[in-house]
C-alpha cells in the first residue's frame, strides 16, 4: 500500500480540529473519502487533476453570477426576455452557459400576480451552469419537504411576503428540466445598466425565495444611463 | 422505492437555516466526494438515474442525521462495490490503514 | 473504461448529459387534458413523488421525449417516453385549507400518468 498519493491537506480540518493542532484524528467521513480516493487513483480510474480540475470549475467558475447575467439581459432587452421564456436553453446557451444539469433549461417569469419557487423534493436538482451547486438549506430536509406543502410559510420564513391575490407555484424538479426563475425587476432601477443590474440579483431570487432589491438611496452612483 | 429521501409534504423536518455567504464546499473531504462522483460516473459503470437509487437506499435515519455529501459518499461507495470497481474489503482495509497511519 | 482526463473536465461539463432522446416516440397527452398519476409503489428507483401518487392534475406542457428513470435505474434500458410538466392545484394536494389558487408542478413520464 503506498501512501504517494497522500497529500498534506491542512484544509481537511476544521476550525475545531486546527484548534488542536496539526494531526488531529480524521473522523472517518474523511478517512473514507481519502480510502476512496487513493484505491481508485491507484487502480488509474480517476485521475487527480481531473478531480481537482472538477473542484475548481464548480468552486470557482461556475456560479449564480451567470444566472444574475441571464436575468439582467432578459430585463434590459425585450426581444431577449421573449427567447428566454420561449427556449430558456437556447437563449442561456447565447451567454455561453450550457451543460451538466443544466441540459434542459425552463424560465419562470414572476410577475405581480405569478410568483415561482423551485424545489427538488426527492433529492437536489439544481440548474448548475446558471447557479452553480446548490446551497445547503435547498438539499435538506427542512426545504425539501415544506416547499411543496407550504410554499406561503416558507416564503415567510425566508422573508418574503407573498399577497392573497397572487398564485404561487410551486416546481418540484423530478425529472431533468432545470427551473431559473426570472425575478421581478425593482422598480427604481430604470437607469441602470445590464451590468449593475445583475450585480442585484443575488442566487435566492432565483429559486423564487428572495426578492431583488433596489440599491439602497436609489439608483447607482455611476449616473449612467 | 418510498424511502426517506420522498420529502415532500412531510412535517417536523425543523427550520430552513440559511447560512449567509455560504460556500460551494464546507470541508476538504467534501470537495473530493463530489469530484469523485463526478469522475468515477464518467467511467460509464453506471447512469445518472442508479446514483440517485444508489443513495436513496441509505438507512433512513442516518440519512436525515447526515450533511449532503455523505449521502453521494454513500451512494459512491456502494456503487463501486456493486460493480466490481472496488471491493468492500479492500476499501474497509484502507480506511483502517489510513485511520492507523494518523496520530490519535 | 475511459478516464476522465483535467483537459477534458471542462468540455465534458458543457456538453452534459443525455436525458433528452431524439426519438419519435408519440405522446400519450396533450396540453390541458387533465391526467391522474398512478399510484404506484415501486420498490426500486422512481421520481413519482409519494404526494402526486392518484392525485389529479392538468398537462401543463409537454416537453418532449427522455430516458425514463425508473427502468435506466434498474437497468432496464431508457425506454423513452414524453415528459410533462403537470400542473397540480394545491387543495387536490394537501386538502381544502391549502391556499385556493397555489399549484404544484411535478414533470412526470407518461408511465406515470392515466387519463381522468
Amino acid at each position: 500500500m503506498s501512501n504517494e498519493n497522500e497529500r498534506e491537506r491542512d484544509t481537511d480540518m476544521t476550525d475545531h480540529d486546527a484548534d488542536h493542532g496539526h494531526g488531529a484524528p480524521l473522523t472517518e467521513t474523511q478517512l473514507r473519502v481519502r480510502a476512496l480516493e487513493s484505491l481508485l487513483v491507484e487502480k488509474g480510474l480517476v485521475d487527480p487533476a481531473a478531480l481537482d480540475a472538477l473542484i475548481e470549475a464548480y468552486e470557482k467558475k461556475i456560479g449564480p453570477r451567470n444566472g444574475a447575467r441571464v436575468v439582467a439581459r432578459a430585463w434590459v432587452d425585450p426581444a431577449y426576455k421573449e427567447r428566454l421564456l420561449a427556449n430558456a436553453t437556447a437563449a442561456i446557451a447565447e451567454l455561453g452557459f450550457t451543460g451538466r444539469q443544466g441540459e434542459d433549461m425552463v424560465a419562470l417569469e414572476n410577475t405581480p400576480t405569478v410568483h415561482n419557487v423551485v424545489v427538488c423534493t426527492l433529492c437536489s436538482c439544481y440548474p448548475w451552469p446558471v447557479l452553480g451547486l446548490p446551497p445547503v438549506w435547498y438539499k435538506s430536509a427542512p426545504y425539501r419537504s415544506r416547499a411543496v406543502i407550504d410554499p406561503r410559510g416558507v416564503l415567510r420564513e425566508l422573508g418574503v411576503d407573498v399577497g392573497d391575490d397572487v398564485e404561487v407555484r410551486v416546481w418540484d424538479s423530478t425529472a431533468e428540466l432545470r427551473y431559473l426563475v426570472l425575478p421581478e425587476r425593482p422598480p427604481g432601477t430604470e437607469g441602470m445598466t445590464e451590468e449593475e443590474l445583475a450585480a442585484l440579483v443575488t442566487r435566492d431570487a432565483m429559486i423564487g425565495v428572495a426578492r431583488v432589491e433596489a440599491p439602497a438611496g436609489g439608483q447607482a452612483r455611476t449616473g449612467r444611463r | 422505492m418510498n424511502g426517506i429521501h420522498d420529502l415532500g409534504g412531510m412535517h417536523g423536518m425543523g427550520p430552513i437555516v440559511r447560512e449567509a455567504d455560504e460556500p460551494a464546499f464546507h470541508e476538504e473531504w467534501e470537495r473530493r466526494a463530489f469530484a469523485l462522483t463526478l469522475a468515477a460516473g464518467f467511467l460509464g459503470q453506471w447512469n445518472l438515474d442508479m446514483s440517485r437509487f444508489a443513495r436513496e437506499q441509505m438507512d433512513p435515519a442516518h440519512y436525515l442525521a447526515t450533511s449532503y455529501y455523505e449521502h453521494w459518499l454513500y451512494g459512491l461507495e456502494r456503487l463501486l462495490v456493486a460493480r466490481g470497481l472496488l471491493t468492500q474489503a479492500e476499501i474497509d482495509t484502507r480506511v483502517a490503514e489510513l485511520r492507523a497511519g494518523t496520530a490519535g | 473504461m475511459r478516464v476522465l482526463r483535467a483537459r477534458e473536465v471542462e468540455p465534458v461539463i458543457r456538453k452534459g448529459g443525455k436525458a433528452r432522446v431524439d426519438a419519435d416516440v408519440p405522446p400519450r397527452f396533450k396540453v390541458g387534458d387533465t391526467v391522474v398519476a398512478r399510484t404506484i409503489n415501486p420498490l426500486e428507483h422512481t421520481r413519482l413523488p409519494r404526494y402526486a401518487r392518484g392525485r389529479r392534475g392538468v398537462i401543463a406542457h409537454d416537453h418532449g421525449v427522455f430516458v425514463f428513470p425508473d427502468t435506466h435505474a434498474s437497468g432496464r434500458g431508457p425506454k423513452p417516453q414524453h415528459c410533462y410538466s403537470v400542473r397540480f392545484a394545491a387543495r387536490e394536494l394537501w386538502g381544502p385549507t391549502a391556499a385556493a389558487h397555489d399549484a404544484v408542478y411535478i414533470d412526470l413520464w407518461d408511465d406515470y400518468l392515466d387519463p381522468a
